[in-house]
């Protein structure tokens, strides 16, 4: 090394620090900055009730990896476990992200996830039963169809209700929940129920019907491909058709769309029978891959969680496979945090309410951001005033 | 309302306030000269306004305001008129560079701390709570109060005084609902003065207002000028200058193009300043001198009611050949909304038939809208950042919005709604519409919200032009639209009337209405009072009409209907009440516009309520 080290990389640091102001100030890359912040005070949260915060820490930001080394016993079976709940749990948010995502860009704000998640599950279940004697090749689509018919339906109802009748989608959405929910629990238990259970659930799906494990120990399907597909298809039908133009002008804009000419009521029928497609398609994961039966007490709610992934994927559908997966690898942190150190999983429910506190405070960055380049330019360092200057877009 | 009370701007009370602000000064008349030292005085030092995204909206403005002095900023769309105002009321912080009040810096980071400084900003739209009545309005934020609760008898107490020392005719009893825009803007400047205002900014503030209104607000803010307070008028309108300010500075791309004392300079040379190159003034081309045509619009005894009850067509008859443009004038709220909303089939007529090219329009709402373009009607909607484009969507994306599910933009062959969009030919087909509108955009894939009103209008006339329409109704199409593009967006209209398309045009701009017209029709309380060739007009007689004064009972506006006649006018007796500013309308368009030397500052805590 040789001392005579221009300054130069100093004064490119320091542009660099203006252009990364800039970027932020603008609203670029805040979700780094978000996840950062929210672990920071999650883990000033931790040191307050945990004897060693640092192990705890690393137990929620590592927990859920599977061990690679090579040890006396090989790898450890638990990790792997752990491993393949965080993708299932992935895989299941993010067809529940899409499910909201997608009539949220029509400006429907539908909660209807849950229900049309579980009557899907449900005529997937009840198609595999009835088809037991096929081979795979009939069963599975068919299955298929029957959940992304079924959770399509139940979706297109908000939808319908909103422009035939005016009624908002938030309160009917909710309502059909309760619905479903109940008439989920009356038809499993009146007529699907399977007596040899020992508890209230239907009988096991045939094994051509079970969706088989990529990775051994573990549910992890090949719902792990198609989800990624699924996003990007959802993405592709947004940007590339006129129904996804029609869709996204109705959210961005609902009197210019209407003005336009654009179907409106039939586009926000549209976003909302999509949504329960992925919401059927999620009930179709949960009883065909994960659970290989349905019992009745089910737990309703994780359709809320989706509510949550497409907030941090900001209803882009193809940034919802990996905000679903963020979201399950912290779960499963907490849980492995849970189990392994004396932190209560209370705290790392704290922890993922702050990310979303801090994700939806879109304007607290390219704020700070602002504040940090008037002081720097305060100081006399070259700040934000290095842009070529570009007039006339005020107003 | 009492009789003294229906007439806004009304002259009479000047003295009252001047004897009211001249005793309260506690500064020795005379004794201080205009500089810098001078109480009340603004000033801006090499302002800059940098946005975190790099854009330089205001660069290196110096100007100064001294009270007794109007002073107007003038520029197109995006020169950094509104940005100066926002930071002149605290909305924006300067980047670099000092405002000063009184020789000293300020920085005010709230519009409360701009306030509490004395100053005052009536914006181009004002926002009131339309159940509340004007007192409740004016005194929002700084109530009176008895306990807990608002002192509403003090609160009209106090408001009724500004309002009569200020000559400002409002009832502080009257719910804001029942108010014209013209009035409710008046609220908006009582609001201002009885917060104390020394420093008075007023954001276009005849954008709303009929001719004889805009000439009185332009008296007042002579006189409020001369009674000692600071007035900032931001504006496109040159005449406003000449007619009421002592000093201008045009502002050109986010820079000062320039200053001058008003009576220095002529109207073209301020234009070319604003522009930045000599505008020739347009003058009314005669329209083809053909023998009447078949209607492509005809509109007979239409009678409709909005929603909300706010509007009302009725009686209506009107028709539009085809290579004819037919202008609406009217004061705002007139009913020429709603005519624009029936047209588009947003409504349906109740009564009467409306028919383009003989093909009746039926159907409302969504349906209502497919025939209606179905048959050949294409729009620029009043409010075009609302309804006439989607702003956070690309240039592209508005601009194919109305072909979104047919080639160029869908590729061919593939059927129906889910057709895939052929973004290639989309924003091909976008980048020749931009080229021959001759719009300056980054891209076509920015947001349309990023482009100047000048341009994002240019962008919805090229979507709306793009298919041929039979019909086009154009609802202010250059309002807040810069001078050049008001050219180009003006030769637009008449080369489609000049392909033979109707055009209906719906303008405050009666210069614009003027200029490019065949035929002139008035419309008020939503029925035409006015039927004109647009050669035999002026603006003063179609003034007269707009606010009331005159009334054609007979008048239609379809193409063998006769012009109304020159003489004599019939003072408006079945149409009540007429537009409030009627009376005083002749009084404030004789009013002296010379401007005088500026009276002595007052104090300002002495102009506040006690």
């Amino acid at each position: 090394m040789t001392s005579a080290a221009p300054p130069a990389p100093r004064a490119s640091r320091r542009a660099g620090l203006t252009v990364l102001l800039r970027r932020v100030g603008a609203g670029i890359g805040t979700l780094p900055l978000s996840l950062a912040a929210a672990l920071l005070v999650g883990f000033a949260l931790t040191a307050l009730v945990s004897d060693e915060p640092l192990r705890a820490w690393l137990a929620l930001l590592t927990g859920p990896l599977p061990e690679f080394h090579l040890g006396t016993q090989g790898w450890e079976l638990r990790r792997v476990v752990l491993f393949g709940a965080a993708i299932e749990d992935a895989i299941t948010l993010a067809l529940l992200g899409l499910a909201i995502a997608l009539p949220f860009r029509a400006r429907q704000f539908t909660l209807g996830a849950d229900g049309q998640m579980f009557l899907g599950a449900l005529a997937a279940v009840a198609t595999s039963l009835a088809l037991a004697a096929w081979p795979a090749m009939v069963v599975l689509p068919a299955s298929l169809l029957a959940a992304m018919l079924v959770g399509g339906a139940w979706g297109l109802l908000p939808g319908w209700m909103r422009v035939r009748h005016g009624a908002s989608e938030i309160v009917t959405s909710l309502m059909l929940n309760l619905v479903a929910v109940q008439l989920f629990r009356l038809i499993l238990s009146e007529w699907m129920s399977d007596p040899g259970a020992g508890f209230i659930a239907t009988p096991l799906l045939p094994p051509a019907a079970s969706l088989g494990a990529l990775i051994p120990g573990t549910h992890v399907s090949a719902m792990l491909i198609a989800v990624p597909l699924l996003a990007w298809a959802a993405q592709a039908m947004l940007d590339r058709t006129s129904a996804g133009y029609a869709l996204r002008a109705v959210g961005q804009a609902p009197d210019f769309a209407r003005r336009m000419g654009l179907p409106v009521a039939r586009t926000v029928m549209l976003s909302t029978a999509l949504g329960g497609l992925f919401a059927g398609l999620a009930g179709l994961h949960v009883s065909h891959a994960l659970l290989g039966r349905l019992p009745v007490d089910l737990p309703a709610g994780l359709g809320y969680e989706g509510l949550v992934v497409a907030l941090l994927a900001r209803n882009q559908p193809r940034a919802i496979p990996m905000a679903a997966l963020l979201y399950a690898y912290l779960r499963a942190g907490g849980q492995a945090m849970e189990r392994g150190t004396d932190v209560p999983r209370e705290m790392v429910l704290v922890i993922q309410a702050l990310i979303i506190l801090f994700v939806v405070s879109e304007r607290l960055w390219p704020r700070l951001a602002e504040a940090l380049a008037r002081w720097r330019s305060r100081r006399g360092a070259p700040a934000v005033e290095t842009v070529e200057p570009s007039p006339g877009v005020a107003t | 309302m009492s009789a003294a009370m229906n007439t806004p701007w009304d002259t009479a009370t000047s003295a009252a306030m001047n004897i009211a602000m001249g005793a309260s000064s506690d500064t020795p008349p005379g004794s201080a000269p205009i500089g810098a030292a001078t109480p009340g005085r603004l000033s801006l030092h090499g302002v800059s306004k940098r946005y975190p995204t790099g854009t330089l909206a205001v660069d290196q403005v110096s100007l100064s305001i001294a009270p007794g002095e109007v002073h107007a900023i003038v520029g197109e769309n995006g020169a950094g008129k509104s940005t100066v105002m926002k930071m002149l009321y605290g909305l924006e912080q300067p980047s670099a560079g000092d405002i000063r009040l009184d020789g000293r810096p300020v920085r005010w980071r709230t519009p409360r701390e701009a306030i509490a400084a004395g100053m005052g900003l009536v914006p181009q739209h004002v926002t009131l709570v339309p159940s509340f009545t004007v007192a409740e309005n004016v005194v929002l934020g700084q109530e009176p109060r008895r306990g807990p609760l608002l002192d509403t008898r003090v609160a009209i107490e106090q408001v009724a005084e500004t309002a009569r020392r200020f000559g400002l005719p409002l009832d502080p009893r009257t719910p804001v609902s029942r108010l014209s825009l013209g009035e409710q803007q008046a609220v908006g400047l009582l609001k201002a003065l009885h917060q104390g205002a020394r420093i008075l900014m007023l954001d276009e503030p005849t954008a709303v207002l009929a001719p004889q209104q805009a000439a009185a607000l332009m008296t007042a803010l002579r006189r409020y000028a001369d009674d000692g307070l600071a007035v900032i008028l931001i504006t496109h309108r040159i005449a406003e200058i000449r007619e009421v300010s002592d000093r201008f500075t045009v502002l050109r791309g986010g820079r000062v193009a320039g200053s001058a004392a008003t009576r220095d300079v002529g109207e073209a040379e301020i234009a070319a300043m604003v522009v930045g190159r000599a505008v020739v003034p347009r003058r009314s081309r005669p329209s083809p001198a053909s023998e009447r045509r078949t209607p492509v619009l005809s509109m007979r005894a239409v009678a409709v009611t909005d929603a909300g009850g706010r509007q009302t067509l009725e009686d209506l008859t009107l028709e539009i050949a085809g290579g004819e443009i037919l202008g609406i004038a009217g004061v705002e709220g007139n009913g020429q909304g709603l005519l624009a909303d029936v047209l588009a089939g947003l409504v349906r007529a109740e009564r009467g038939q409306v028919s383009v090219d003989g093909v009746p329009l039926r159907g409302q709402g969504d349906a209502g809208i497919r025939a209606a373009r179905a048959a050949g009607v294409a729009a620029l909607p009043e409010d075009r950042l609302h309804d006439g484009v989607a702003p956070d969507m690309s240039i592209t994306e508005n601009a194919i919005a109305n072909r979104h599910a047919e080639p160029p933009v869908v590729r061919r062959g593939v059927p129906g709604w889910f057709g895939a969009l052929d973004l290639g030919g989309a924003a091909r087909e976008t980048a020749r519409l931009l080229r021959d509108f001759g719009v300056v955009a980054a891209s076509p894939e920015v947001p349309i919200r990023s482009l100047s009103g000048g341009n994002m209008q240019k962008v919805v006339l090229a979507r709306e032009i793009a298919l041929a329409p039979r019909l086009l109704v154009a609802s202010q199409p250059t309002r807040g639209v810069d001078i050049g593009a008001c050219e180009s967006l003006h030769e637009r209209l008449g080369a489609l009337r000049d392909s033979g398309a109707a055009v209906l045009l719906i303008s405050a701009d009666l210069d614009e209405l003027l200029a490019l017209s065949d035929r002139i029709a008035v419309m008020s309380h939503g029925r035409l009072v006015g039927h004109f060739a647009a050669a035999e007009v002026d603006a003063r007689r179609l003034g007269l009409y707009m606010t009331g004064v005159c009334h054609d009972p007979a008048a239609r506006a379809d193409l063998d209907a006769p012009f109304t006649p020159a003489e004599p006018c019939s003072p408006s007796a079945s149409v009540t009440p007429s537009a409030p500013v009627a009376p005083s309308a002749r009084s404030a368009l004789s009013a002296p516009s010379t401007p005088s030397a500026p009276s002595t500052p007052s104090a300002p805590d002495e102009e506040r309520l006690p």
